[in-house]
């Protein structure tokens, strides 16, 4: 099942269900990419709320594609990773250095709203 | 009744067939033994009042287990107990049943401040008074004396093992029981601002209290919406390189939930270890005490600290 992206204004959000295969994930990583493009999009936030696992394809994945998304102009957020899942994460090995992340998909973008509209980035 | 047969389910011993023949088996309790023990019955059966009373004249003048004579009827209930013993001590049947009555005394004993060495010292001043006895009634014939008082003494040391495994056991429950409670209390998440939590830490981080303390963070962050967290080890006086991963794990883990961790109050000595240690700290922000750990969360989080009157100040000379 492909991952639904909406989009909001220049937002793009994805929001994951449970489970995802690595076929949709590399779909997603495709979409977002061409879809940046298209809408000129200047955030994405990535929800994986609903994820209670994260492998670390899942990981490199979204690491490639809050890389990705940089080179084309777009900041990612990664929003609502649950508490367990975090620890196992690291205890994985699995940080995504340098890759925005928050509580939920309000805060997420509460942090990135002052960036975009050309504030300073007021804590990192 | 019902309270006695549940703490026997309590106790560590398990009261199988098996495991009260390996007991047995332990102290070489041999068929030959038990016949010479039979043979001791009478004579103790005579006696078996001023045993017990020597029992626990012994323990009272040791003045170890004042719990014990505390209460009349609990003492009576010992006593009785004591003399159950010592008829079935010479009965020689060491079934499930006298195992069960072992630990019943064990229980009470252990539940009224009879330590395991005061124990032991009375049940040595009871196995001495038989030991005389035995000698004096077959003073004819020392020899047969002294091999029935030594089958009585694997009897003894079969009791000895099942009252001290009881008595060691009880102690350790106890122990487990307030070491669960001081964990529970130890390490609070407290909110002090709208997205900020401080965590301060005190005492030693073993890996159960870590594993508490990552869960306890991780959940109060969502719980309250935090954004940054002053984690104080003010209250740390030693981290070893297990320790150090931890919390670096837990800050890391922190992060991913979309939390900035600032760890304070790092000590000289626990500083210079970390950089002894090699640990990667890299990624963390300290700082020195909580007082700057808080102002820099604030600073971060958007908020201002003034005094009351500097803030108002300006308002009145304009």
């Amino acid at each position: 099942m492909a991952i639904p992206i909406l989009r909001q204004g220049d937002l793009l959000i994805a929001s994951l269900q449970a489970a995802p295969t690595d076929q949709d994930l590399i779909q997603l990583k495709d979409e977002l990419a061409e879809r940046i493009g298209h809408f000129r999009s200047r955030m994405v936030a990535i929800d994986v709320s609903a994820l209670d696992v994260m492998d670390s394809f899942a990981t490199r994945t979204l690491r490639g594609i809050a890389h990705a998304t940089k080179l084309r102009g777009a900041n990612t957020v990664i929003v609502g990773i649950q508490p367990d899942v975090a620890f196992a994460m690291v205890q994985l090995g699995l940080t995504l250095d340098g890759i925005e992340t928050a509580l939920d998909l309000d805060e997420g973008l509460a942090r990135m709203r002052p960036q975009q509209d050309g504030g300073t980035p007021d804590d990192r | 009744m019902v309270d006695q047969q549940s703490r026997l389910q309590l106790s560590s011993i398990p009261l199988t067939e098996a495991e009260i023949d390996r007991r047995k088996k332990i102290v070489d309790l041999s068929g030959e033994d038990l016949s010479r023990i039979i043979t001791l019955r009478d004579m103790v059966a005579q006696q078996t009042d001023r045993y017990t009373d020597a029992f626990f004249q012994y323990l009272d003048d040791l003045g170890e287990a004042p719990a014990l004579f505390g209460k009349r009827e609990v003492l009576e209930e010992a006593k009785r107990r004591k003399r159950e013993h010592l008829a079935a001590m010479t009965a020689a049947q060491y079934d499930r049943n006298y195992v069960e009555q072992r630990i019943a005394l064990a229980l009470l004993y252990s539940r009224h401040g009879v330590s395991t060495p005061v124990f032991l010292g009375a049940f040595y001043q009871l196995l001495r008074a038989l030991g005389n006895d035995i000698m004096k009634s077959l003073a004819k014939d020392p020899n047969d004396a002294f091999k029935r008082f030594m089958s009585l003494k694997k009897v003894a040391f079969f009791d000895i093992g099942i009252m001290t495994d009881v008595l060691i056991s009880e102690r350790e429950r106890t122990i487990n029981l307030q070491q669960d409670a001081i964990r529970e209390l130890s390490t609070p998440v407290l909110q002090i601002r709208e997205g900020l939590l401080i965590l301060p830490i005190i005492g030693m981080i073993d890996s159960q209290r870590a594993k508490q303390l990552t869960d306890g963070l991780l959940r109060s962050i969502r719980a309250n919406r935090a954004r940054m967290v002053v984690m104080d080890i003010t209250g740390v006086a030693a981290v070893d390189s297990k320790v150090a991963n931890h919390l670096i794990q837990t800050i890391a883990a922190a992060r991913l939930m979309g939390s900035t961790v600032i760890v304070t109050g790092l000590s000289a000595d626990v500083a210079q270890a970390l950089v002894a240690l090699g640990v990667d700290l890299g990624k963390i922000s300290t700082t020195g005490d909580l007082q700057s750990g808080l102002e820099e969360a604030e600073r971060m989080l958007g908020y201002r600290t003034v005094r009351a009157n500097e803030a108002m100040g300006p308002r009145l000379s304009a």
